[in-house]
């Protein structure tokens, strides 16, 4: 798989490492250093990821986000020094489909990448089946099976399998989580989600100490895993 | 000495007045009752200038009423009960009103007084109250209170975070400043006792001579009163002035606190931008090493196989030194006082959260989590309390033998939770036992350590406890969680 990989960074030697790293892997890469030329870029070259480091000078990673956001389809990473749980989810809440702390080796970029680029895809196809390892979650059926065993869940634990399976392989926040399954007013208290998704895990036979379908991302929220 | 005299006079000389007047009309014609006249002056005396000149002038009466009108007339002699049954109601009349009339005046002026002194105390609480400066309004407070009779000394100490500070009023020996802490701490007053308003001078006084101390929730009056019997009126000001004193010195107290607090918010604001900027300064570089570094790793970049194992060396020691330097600023963090976003967890959560961060270190070793499922929720930082079992489960990969098992689980225990990680590597010199989490301190050559010292800083900054022992398999960590208050939601 490759793709249009957008570089936003102000550092010349992290652009100049993505440019051969990514490029090696078989994308095709183009590096800027300002949000401005970021917002102007995505509209001209129409990049499929866009690799967005919040801490830019100038018009900072967050405010390049809101910019980028209705301007460009194009995936957001966030990529950010020691970023705090606070703008990881502020980010993901702004629309970044998903972030990578710095510093970061190629491959776990790669991959990082590859998922949200395969996530369009599936997401321009429609498919109506989302699969995690033997999990299986038909959309069409509201049906969901664990190594072909049908495995019934309460429409609440259902509503919230259905919406991270929507989002495979990107973290989703506890606030989302909250809003989309319970509503606004179920905004805040994080203590449900935490408790449907114990449900939800030993209706799978998952194990929360080491989960293989849902999996923690700590202070932020759950990332189905994408097979 | 004359006006001393004049109501007397007056008094004497009304009454003489009066007798005359009586007499020339009781040449013309005989009216009962004309006595009463006297009553008249007895009246204004009494209320012009008290009981004293209106019991004179009502003797005067008497003795003239006496003398020139009751029969055997020209002799102080009386006729029969009646005629002394007369004088004596006059008398008794004359008496009982001019010692109204007094009271009525007494009362007067002291309302007079009390409006005089309200005003004053209206005026400069005004004053103290707008004037920017307390210290410049406790200033001109003192210089009231002097004013008043017999007040030899006021001066006004403050007490800022436990240290005595003379404000107003002139300076304090040493000795009195520790007297005045010594009041102010113990709430004990020395000397004189203000309560509601009201002051009471104490019989026993130390010594004669020295000062009484008044505390104050903000501070402590430091006040000398001469005289033995002051007025009571200047008692009711000087109380007054103590009372605003009191308001005074909490207002000064306020502003001191905030801006106290605003220093330390300054401050924590301070420590935490420097932190920030050293993490991005010294993590930077290193994300461009890393990048670089494993780019070339890739077989598209076309290195020989010995070239490809230098660089991945080199970037696991760029990777070691990313782990140094974020251990190092997250104990900086933890130092410098780091806020905890406590909430409800389930332990097996967190642990899950940690195995999964340690995925591809764990690959291939045995680990046995024992936990209950029906575990209580503890209250805790996911993301700090995340670190402990990163840094725990990373120690035991350390030192667990290649084959080796690391045992992790948790009980819940007298309203905490217990929670362990296990290795069955060899065990920790007795010695080292308590110095484990010593920052710096580390059993390895290449060890930082400061994963452990974490450790400490996290558990006990959530308000548990954490130590190291030898069980029979190895090296066990057990540390303490807060159980949340909510045993199960739904």
């Amino acid at each position: 798989m490759s793709g249009r990989v957008l570089v936003v960074d102000d550092e010349v030697e992290m652009q100049r490492a993505l440019r051969a790293g990514l490029g090696y892997h078989g994308f095709d890469v183009h590096a800027v250093g300002t949000g401005e030329e970021a917002v102007r870029e995505s509209a001209s070259w129409r990049p499929d990821v866009v690799l967005l480091d919040l801490g830019l000078p100038g018009m900072d990673g967050f405010q390049t986000l809101a910019a980028l956001r209705p301007a460009t389809r194009a995936a957001v990473i966030v990529v950010s020094v020691m970023p705090g749980e606070k703008d990881k989810v502020r980010a993901l809440d702004a629309g970044a489909d998903d972030y990578v702390v710095k510093p970061f080796g190629t491959e776990e970029l790669v991959a990082r990448i590859r998922a949200v680029l395969r996530r369009q895809a599936d997401l321009t196809a429609g498919e109506p089946v989302i699969r995690s390892g033997d999990l299986e979650i038909d959309l069409a059926h509201r049906a969901v099976s664990v190594g072909g065993k049908a495995v019934r869940l309460t429409p609440t634990e259902y509503e919230l399998l259905r919406y991270l399976a929507l989002h495979a392989g990107k973290p989703v926040t506890h606030t989302t989580l909250l809003r989309q399954v319970w509503g606004d007013y179920a905004v805040g208290d994080k203590y449900n989600t935490r408790y449907v998704v114990a449900q939800i895990r030993k209706k799978l036979g998952d194990d929360s100490s080491n989960p293989r379908y849902i999996v923690n991302e700590p202070g932020v929220g759950y990332r189905l895993e994408a097979s | 000495m004359l006006r001393r005299a004049l109501p007397y006079g007056l008094a004497v000389g009304g009454s003489v007045v009066i007798t005359a007047a009586i007499a020339e009309v009781q040449l013309f014609t005989s009216v009962a009752g004309l006595e009463t006249v006297y009553l008249l002056l007895v009246l204004w005396l009494g209320v012009r200038w008290g009981r004293w000149p209106a019991v004179a002038a009502s003797v005067c009466a008497f003795l003239l009423y006496d003398f020139f009108f009751v029969p055997p007339v020209g002799t102080f002699s009386v006729r029969g009960p009646s005629q002394l049954l007369e004088l004596v109601v006059l008398l008794a009349v004359a008496l009982v009103t001019g010692q109204l009339a007094a009271s009525l005046r007494l009362s007067h002026a002291q309302s007079e007084a009390i409006a005089a002194e309200s005003r004053a105390l209206y005026q400069l609480a005004t004053a103290a109250l707008r004037s920017p400066e307390v210290t410049s309004a406790l200033s001109l407070l003192c210089e009231r209170a002097l004013l008043i009779e017999g007040v030899s000394r006021f001066a006004l100490v403050g007490m800022d975070f436990g240290h005595a500070v003379p404000l107003a009023g002139g300076d304090l020996t040493a000795d009195e400043l520790k007297q005045a802490s010594w009041a102010h701490q113990n709430g004990r007053a020395v000397g004189m006792t203000v309560t509601d308003g009201t002051i009471k001078l104490m019989r026993t006084r130390p010594d004669a001579g020295s000062p009484a101390y008044v505390p104050l929730a903000s501070g402590v009056a430091l006040i000398r009163v001469e005289s033995e019997h002051p007025a009571p009126g200047d008692l009711r000001m000087l109380a007054a002035l103590v009372g605003l004193a009191g308001l005074l010195l909490d207002r000064r107290r306020a502003a001191l606190e905030s801006e106290r607090a605003r220093g330390l918010e300054a401050s924590d604001r301070l420590k935490a931008a420097v932190l920030s900027s050293l993490s991005h300064e010294l993590k930077s570089p290193i994300a461009s090493l890393r990048a670089g570094l494993t780019a070339l790793v890739a077989p598209r970049a076309g290195l020989e196989p010995e070239q490809t194992e230098l660089l991945q060396d080199l970037d696991r020691q760029a990777t070691r030194l990313d782990h140094m330097v974020g251990d190092m600023l997250a104990l900086s963090r933890l130092e410098a006082g780091v806020e905890l976003d406590k909430e409800p967890h389930r332990f097996a959560d967190l642990v899950g959260s940690a195995m999964r961060q340690l995925r591809s270190d764990l690959k291939g070793r045995e680990v046995t989590v024992e936990a209950d499922d029906d575990l209580p929720p503890v209250e805790v930082d996911e993301v700090q309390v995340g670190r402990v079992l990163v840094n725990l489960l990373e120690n035991a990969l350390e030192w667990a033998p290649p084959e080796g098992k690391i045992a992790l689980g948790a009980v819940a225990r007298d309203g905490v939770l217990e929670a362990w990680v296990e290795n069955d590597g060899p065990p920790i010199p007795a010695t080292d036992l308590d110095r484990v989490f010593d920052t710096f301190w580390t059993r390895r050559a290449r060890g930082s350590g400061l994963g452990l010292a974490i450790c400490k800083r996290v558990v006990e900054a959530h308000g548990g406890t954490i130590r190291a022992e030898n069980m029979r398999r190895g090296p066990r960590f057990t540390f303490t969680l807060p159980l949340a208050r909510v045993t199960a939601a739904q």
